[in-house]
C-alpha cells in the first residue's frame, strides 16, 4: 500500500537526480574535449570553468571579466562534443561590441589583443541551428603575457 | 510488508531532502545582486555557476611583478609549514587559494626547493577539503620533472586548479570554490603592495589600482553564501577594502577594436586609465595586509 503511495514520487526523485548527475558528467566532458582542441599550451588556465546549463538556444549566459591590458587572452566556448555550437559576444563596460564570433562562422576560440585594462562581458548562447533543445555551454579563459 | 517498503520510503526521504536542500541553496545563490542587462530584450540571462563573476588569476599579477624587474622576496608569502595551523574547511579553502598563488609566484622564479615545500602545503590542504585527486603523487612528479620550465610549472599549477573549480560546481561546494578563489586574490593584491613598497612602480601601482572591479566582483560572489559562518565577517572586510577602491578613478576610452581573421585575433585597442593617491594605496595596502594575515594567521 504504502509501496505504491510512494512509489510514483521516489522514482520521479531518482530520474530527477540522475539528470542532474548526468548533466554535470556531460558538462565535464565537454570541458575536458574543449580545453584539449582550443586552449593551446601557451596559454595559461585562469583557474576557473565556467559553464550554464542553457534550456534553448533563446537563453543567454553572461558573465564579467577583466582584461588586464598588455595579456593576450584567449576564449574557448564550447556545447556539444563538435565546434560551432556555441555563439559567444565579447561586450565592453559600455555595451559595445568588442567580437562575435557569430560573425567567424562560430569559431570555437578566439584571441584577444588587450592594450589596457579593460572590464569586460560576454553573453553566450546556443547556436539555434545546431541545436534543437537543451546543452551545456562551456566557456575557458587562457592567458599569456605580450 | 511495511519492513520490507521501509528501505524504500527511507530511500525517497533521503533524496527529497538532498534535493530540497539543493533547492534552498539555489535558493541562496540567487540572492546574490543581479547582472545589469546588456539587452532589454533578452528575457532569460542566466548566472555561469549561479555566479557570474571572474577574478582574474593571481599568476597575472606575480608575472607583473616578476617583469617589472623585482627579485624574489620569500619573506612575502605565507610560510610553508603554516597549513597544519588551519583546522576549518573555511580556512582550508582560503589558505589553498592563497599558498595556490603563492606557488605561482616561486615557480615563476625558479625556486626548486620553494616549490616543492609549497606544492607539499598545497596537496595537504588538497586532500583535507576532498580534492586529492587534483594534486595527486603524479602531479608532484611531474612538476619537480620540469622543474626550471616555469611556463610548464604554471600551466600545471593552474589546470589543477580549474580541475578543482569545476569539482567543487559539480558537487554543489559553489561556496568552497569561492574561497579559493578569493583566497588567490587576496595574495596576489598583498604581493602587489608589499613589491611597491619596497620600490614604488607605475604598472604596478595601476595593477593594484585596477582591482576596483574585482574587489566588487568577489563581493557579489560570495553575498550568495553570506549566511554561512564566517563568510559575512570576510564580506564586511572585503566592503570596507572596497570603500577605499571606491574613490580611485578608472577612466575608459573605447576605441573600436581591429580583427585579423586569419589568425583568430582581436585586437581591443580602448585605453584606459587610472588616478590613485598615495593616502588611498597605503590605505589599501594596510588593509589587504590586515585581512590577509589574519587569514594566514
Amino acid at each position: 500500500m504504502i509501496m505504491k503511495k510512494f512509489a510514483p514520487s521516489f522514482i520521479a526523485l531518482c530520474f530527477g537526480v540522475s539528470i542532474a548527475f548526468s548533466s554535470s558528467a556531460q558538462c565535464d566532458s565537454i570541458a575536458n574535449t574543449c580545453a584539449k582542441r582550443n586552449m593551446d599550451p601557451s596559454f595559461i588556465s585562469d583557474g576557473q570553468q565556467y559553464r550554464a546549463l542553457l534550456v534553448n538556444s533563446d537563453e543567454t549566459a553572461e558573465f564579467h571579466t577583466t582584461f588586464y591590458g598588455g595579456s593576450i587572452y584567449r576564449i574557448a566556448a564550447c556545447s556539444g562534443m563538435t565546434d560551432g555550437n556555441l555563439v559567444f559576444t565579447v561586450f565592453d563596460s559600455q555595451h559595445n561590441v568588442l567580437f562575435s564570433n557569430s560573425s567567424y562562422q562560430n569559431a570555437p576560440y578566439w584571441d584577444f589583443k588587450v592594450k589596457s585594462t579593460v572590464d569586460c562581458i560576454i553573453d553566450a548562447q546556443l547556436n539555434p541551428t545546431t541545436n534543437s533543445g537543451s546543452g551545456c555551454a562551456v566557456i575557458l579563459i587562457g592567458f599569456k603575457q605580450q | 510488508m511495511k519492513l520490507q517498503t521501509l528501505p524504500l520510503v527511507a530511500g525517497g526521504i533521503i533524496i527529497t531532502a538532498l534535493l530540497w536542500s539543493g533547492c534552498n541553496n539555489a535558493k541562496q545563490n540567487s540572492q546574490s545582486p543581479p547582472a545589469p542587462k546588456l539587452d532589454s530584450n533578452n528575457s532569460a540571462l542566466i548566472r555561469l555557476n549561479n555566479q557570474i563573476f571572474s577574478i582574474p588569476s593571481p599568476i597575472q599579477t606575480a608575472l607583473l611583478i616578476k617583469k617589472s624587474g623585482y627579485s624574489y622576496n620569500k619573506d612575502i608569502l605565507n610560510s610553508a609549514t603554516n597549513y597544519s595551523r588551519y583546522d576549518t574547511k573555511y580556512k582550508k579553502a582560503l589558505n589553498l587559494g592563497i599558498y595556490g598563488a603563492d606557488l605561482g609566484y616561486i615557480s615563476l622564479y625558479d625556486q626548486t626547493q620553494d616549490a616543492i615545500s609549497y606544492l607539499a602545503s598545497v596537496e595537504k590542504l588538497a586532500s583535507d577539503i576532498g580534492i586529492s585527486d587534483m594534486f595527486n603523487e603524479t602531479l608532484l612528479k611531474r612538476f619537480q620533472a620540469n622543474m626550471g620550465n616555469h611556463d610548464s610549472l604554471l600551466s600545471m599549477v593552474s589546470d589543477a586548479f580549474r580541475k578543482s573549480d569545476a569539482y567543487f560546481k559539480d558537487n554543489r561546494q559553489g561556496d568552497v570554490s569561492a574561497l579559493v578563489l578569493v583566497g588567490g586574490w587576496i595574495e596576489s593584491l598583498y604581493f602587489a603592495t608589499k613589491a611597491n613598497s619596497q620600490n614604488n612602480q607605475k604598472e604596478v601601482v595601476r595593477r593594484i589600482a585596477e582591482q576596483k572591479i574585482s574587489v566588487q566582483n568577489l563581493i557579489k560572489m560570495l553575498s550568495g553564501y553570506e549566511g554561512k559562518p564566517d563568510y559575512s565577517d570576510l564580506i564586511k572586510k572585503l566592503t570596507d577594502l572596497s570603500n577605499v577602491f571606491d574613490n580611485v578613478e578608472f577612466v575608459y576610452n573605447y576605441v573600436p577594436p581591429t580583427t585579423d581573421e586569419k589568425n583568430k585575433t582581436t585586437n581591443v585597442n580602448s585605453t584606459s586609465d587610472v588616478k590613485i593617491t598615495p593616502e588611498q594605496l597605503k590605505d589599501i595596502s594596510d588593509k589587504i595586509a590586515a585581512i590577509r594575515n589574519q587569514i594566514t594567521g
